[in-house]
Formats: C-alpha cells, sequence, structure tokens
C-alpha cells in the first residue's frame, strides 16, 4: 500500500529522511536506503537542510522515484522567492513528484554559507497558500496554468516551540490552507509525543512523529544546545554511561518508536543509520509487535 | 534614530592617503545620540589625524546633516576633502551639495532603539507598509530575522530566537504586550507581502 492510500486510510505510516549528495554521486545514497525500500513508505527529501549545500531536492526525488522509491519533496522559503518556488513546484508536478513538504526554513548563518543572502519572501503559510493556487489551477498572480499538479501536502510542528497558542493556531492554519500531514521536530519522550499527537489530530491532519536517534554523548549535546527541555536528563545519564552509546541511542529511539504504534499514526526517522537493523525493526513491527494490525 | 558606527580611525587615515587640508563634520541626530560620529567623536578623529600628519582646516556640526538646505550654506574652501560622520544619508547630501571629494568615517547600521546609550537594537526596516497596528506595536518584520508576519517558527524556543539565542524572538515580545493590554494576535487571511514598497531607491513626496 503506498503513502497516499496510508494518509487517507488510516493505516500506520514510516517515514525516513535522506539529505541529497553533495555532489553528484547519488549510487552511495541509493544503496544505503535499498534495505528499507519495502519497509519505509515515503523518503523526505531535505532541502539544503541546515542551510548547508546539497543538490536539488526536486532532482534528488526524481532520481528516488526512477529507482522505485516514493519520495517527500521538501521546500523552503530560504532560498527561492515566489518566482523560484512557484517555477519549482511545477518542475516537481512535471516530474511526477505525489508529496511535497513546506517549511520556512532555517536561517543561512546557521549554515556553512554565513555571508548568504537570506530569501524568506514566502514563509510556510504563504508556500501552502501558494501551493493551494497552483492547484487549483493558478499562479498566486491569479494567471490560469496549463495542466495543474496535485500533491499530498506536509508540513512541520514542533512541539517545544513557543509561545504555545500561537504555534498552535499556526498548525491550524496550515491544515486549513492544505496541509495533510505533519511531522514532528524529534522528540524524546513518550509525553511529549503524545501532546504533539493529540495537537496534530485536532488539526485535521495525519501526525507523524519525528525520531532522531542519538548516536553519542556528543550528539546529545547539540541537541540539548538546540533545544534544552527535548533530550530527558535519565536519558542522558544512562547514555554517558552506557558501553556503546551508539546501540543505547538506537535502542532508546526504536522503544520510543514501538509506544508510539500503540497510539500514533506514524513515525519518522530522521536519521537512517544502520539501515539493515532499522528495516529489522520496522520488520518486527509490521509482523510480530501487539500493533501490527495498524500497518 | 539612525544608528551608525565609527570605522577603526586607522582605516579612515587609510582612506585618506594623499589628501592633506581636511575638514571634518559629525552629525548630532543619529551619530551623535549613538556617540559614534557627533562633534565629540568628531573632535577626537582631527586629532588622531592630525598626530598623524593631516591639516585639519575645521571641525563642525550642522546638526542634522541630510538637510540640504543647511549643507548648502556652507563653504570648504581650504578643504582637499571632507570626512563625514554622518549617516549614510547625511555623507550622500554633502557629496551632492558640496562639490569636493567625501570620505565616510561610519558604517550605517539601522533605524533602532537607543537604551541608555549602551545597547542599540533594530526596529524598523523601513519595509513601506507598515503592519505594527496589529501586532501589539512591536515589529516582527524588522525583529524576527526571517519577517515572520504570521506568528513565530518552529525555533522559538525558551522564548529565544533560533538565529540569536541571546536575543528574545519577537513573538514572545508581541505575545507578552498583546496579553498586558488584553488583546490576543488573530491570524489574518493569509496574503503574501508586496516587496515592492520597498524596492530602493524610493522617493517620497509630501502632497500635503
Ligand atoms: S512594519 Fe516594521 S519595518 Fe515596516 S514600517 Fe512598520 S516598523 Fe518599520
Ligand atoms: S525564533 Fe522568533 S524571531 Fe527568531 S526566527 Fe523564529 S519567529 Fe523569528
Amino acid at each position: 500500500m503506498n503513502f497516499s492510500k496510508k494518509l487517507n486510510n488510516g493505516k500506520f505510516i514510516i517515514t525516513a529522511e535522506i539529505a541529497p549528495p553533495r555532489g553528484i554521486d547519488t549510487d552511495k545514497i541509493l544503496k544505503g536506503i535499498y534495505p528499507l525500500k519495502e519497509y519505509v513508505d515515503a523518503f523526505n527529501i531535505t532541502d539544503n537542510q541546515r542551510s548547508m549545500v546539497r543538490a536539488s531536492s526536486v532532482v534528488m526525488s526524481k532520481v528516488l522515484l526512477d529507482n522505485g522509491f516514493e519520495p517527500i519533496c521538501q521546500f523552503t522559503g530560504r532560498d527561492r522567492n515566489r518566482i523560484g518556488l512557484q517555477s519549482d513546484i511545477l518542475g516537481a508536478g512535471i516530474f511526477g513528484i505525489k508529496n511535497i513538504l513546506v517549511m520556512t526554513g532555517d536561517f543561512p548563518t546557521l549554515g556553512d554559507e554565513q555571508g548568504a543572502k537570506p530569501v524568506f519572501d514566502v514563509d510556510s503559510l504563504q508556500i501552502l497558500k501558494m501551493v493551494k493556487l497552483l492547484q487549483e489551477g493558478k499562479l498566486i498572480n491569479g494567471k490560469e496554468l496549463n495542466g495543474k499538479p496535485k500533491f499530498n501536502i506536509g508540513a512541520v510542528f514542533n512541539p517545544f516551540a513557543g509561545p504555545e497558542h500561537l504555534q498552535i493556531a499556526k498548525l491550524n492554519k496550515k491544515v486549513e490552507l492544505g496541509a495533510k500531514f505533519i511531522q514532528t521536530q524529534p522528540v524524546y519522550d513518550i509525553k511529549t509525543a503524545k501532546y504533539a499527537h493529540e495537537i496534530i489530530e485536532q488539526s485535521g491532519a495525519v501526525p507523524i512523529i519525528g525520531l532522531l536517534p542519538i548516536n553519542s554523548l556528543k550528539m546529545a549535546n547539540f541537541i540539548k544546545k538546540l533545544n534544552p527541555h527535548s533530550v530527558p536528563d535519565s536519558f542522558l545519564e544512562k547514555l554517558s554511561k552506557a558501553k556503546d552509546p551508539y546501540s543505547y541511542g538506537w535502542e532508546y529511539a526504536l522503544n520510543l518508536a514501538q509506544s508510539v504504534t500503540e497510539f500514533g499514526r506514524g513515525i519518522h526517522f530522521m536519521l537512517v543509520g544502520k539501515t539493515e537493523d532499522l528495516a529489522q525493526f520496522i520488520d518486527y513491527l509490521k509482523n510480530d509487535s501487539p500493533y501490527n494490525h495498524k500497518f | 534614530m539612525v544608528v551608525v558606527k565609527l570605522k577603526p580611525f586607522n582605516e579612515i587615515l587609510k582612506i585618506l592617503n594623499d589628501y592633506i587640508r581636511i575638514t571634518v563634520i559629525g552629525c548630532e541626530i543619529g551619530s551623535g545620540r549613538c556617540m559614534q560620529g557627533g562633534l565629540r567623536e568628531a573632535k577626537e578623529l582631527a586629532q588622531f589625524l592630525k598626530n598623524n600628519g593631516k591639516e585639519i582646516v575645521d571641525v563642525l556640526t550642522l546638526g542634522g546633516t541630510c538637510i540640504v538646505e543647511k549643507v548648502k550654506k556652507i563653504s570648504f574652501k581650504d578643504t582637499d576633502v571632507i570626512v563625514s560622520l554622518a549617516c549614510g544619508a547625511g555623507t550622500q547630501v554633502i557629496s551632492e551639495e558640496i562639490n569636493k571629494p567625501v570620505i565616510t568615517g561610519v558604517s550605517t547600521l539601522f533605524i533602532g532603539s537607543d537604551s541608555h546609550k549602551e545597547v542599540f537594537k533594530e526596529y524598523c526596516i523601513a519595509c513601506g507598509d507598515c503592519i505594527i497596528s496589529t501586532t501589539g506595536s512591536i515589529c516582527p518584520i524588522a525583529r524576527c530575522p526571517k519577517s515572520l508576519r504570521y506568528g513565530p517558527c518552529g525555533g522559538a524556543i525558551n522564548k529565544m530566537c533560533e538565529v540569536n539565542n541571546n536575543t528574545e524572538c519577537v513573538w514572545f515580545t508581541i505575545d507578552k504586550k498583546l496579553n498586558d493590554i488584553g488583546k490576543y494576535f488573530s491570524f489574518p487571511e493569509i496574503d503574501f507581502s508586496d516587496y515592492s514598497f520597498s524596492n530602493h531607491p524610493r522617493r517620497f513626496k509630501n502632497e500635503l
């Protein structure tokens, strides 16, 4: 069953995230995700994530399509104005890309091209409105399109950001403007996962809970710096004592993933790690776990 | 006010290379207020240039430098070059009105506020289509790095801005102000901003 169908019929969704190459060699990436082909419903293809140059997300999405994977092509407002974005979103439509994910984007100074000019002509809500208009067969200036695109549209939600009521109001606006699924920023405890799930479900979209397995103390501290309340102290303590922090971080994320299958609609792996292990885990969820009927 | 930053004196000296007879102009409005280019700093710069072999013809201020009639009235007869500590606008008015070389001793930073002449913060980017009446008169266009007018981004964690984590996310500032006055931000219909209002160079004709 494909991603589109699962979005509509309530089945549990598993997505994962990959970045296009820094360069033009896509083979290594394709080979890396090959074990996940039957297990992951769709792959997010990031758009110069954290403001660092990678090959185009639209082109990489097409490469995935050609190789039998289902891509979710990400678009941010950081590098293109409304002219560039409309053009590239139509391009994605020509390529037959069916899923897109829209966000405002990180600021350039957070990446490795700190002197770059930030664009932000349109934010996440304005891009969603843009896509809505394109799907209705119009450019934002009202001009008629010659052939209109059709996408499953996604957006993002960070349960740690505030002010809470404004974040929720903005989430509701995203859904009102056409977002069908919402992926969250990474969560590290079940309480936050449930909270995010409920808020998103109330908005009317399909919640997909973000999981970013932590593979070292260094990574944990980096995430803690970005988002001080996201990583529980108990996890950090155990991680610092673990003989093999990599395995501990993975198991922790997988346990959380399994808990989300109890009440949730989807999980999103923001790092694929050892793909064979991940495939095996998903195989277990789908076939042998107590919640296998949800898949 | 317009906030400026004085360039290092050595840098100014370097640009002045062959010029000998120099007039230094300070501006008492923005530059003076932020203690980067008023009469006081003009005098300090003049002393430095003198110590480095230059001849100082005059050190003066017109109060405000961007007022064309005022600039037209002064003469700079024995001067080889004018060093202006006024903002970008003031310095250009001098250059357009006076047939002499003009160099700037400051970089113009932004339109901002003044906290005890210690901290200056950018409050307005002159977008040309002011929306702050709906945001508690706190400006998200200037004070959010991404100019987000429809609520905070997902990086607004612990009240701080994801871009500068020593600065409060302006959406928290807006939210607090609106709370304090018993109002709340109601999401307007999402529309596309009209950046043609801020395409430069701009011109404004006062028709009153
Ligand atoms: S919205 Fe902000 S940037 Fe625009 S004119 Fe008003 S204060 Fe200035
Ligand atoms: S954290 Fe707040 S001020 Fe900073 S970019 Fe996001 S919305 Fe703008």
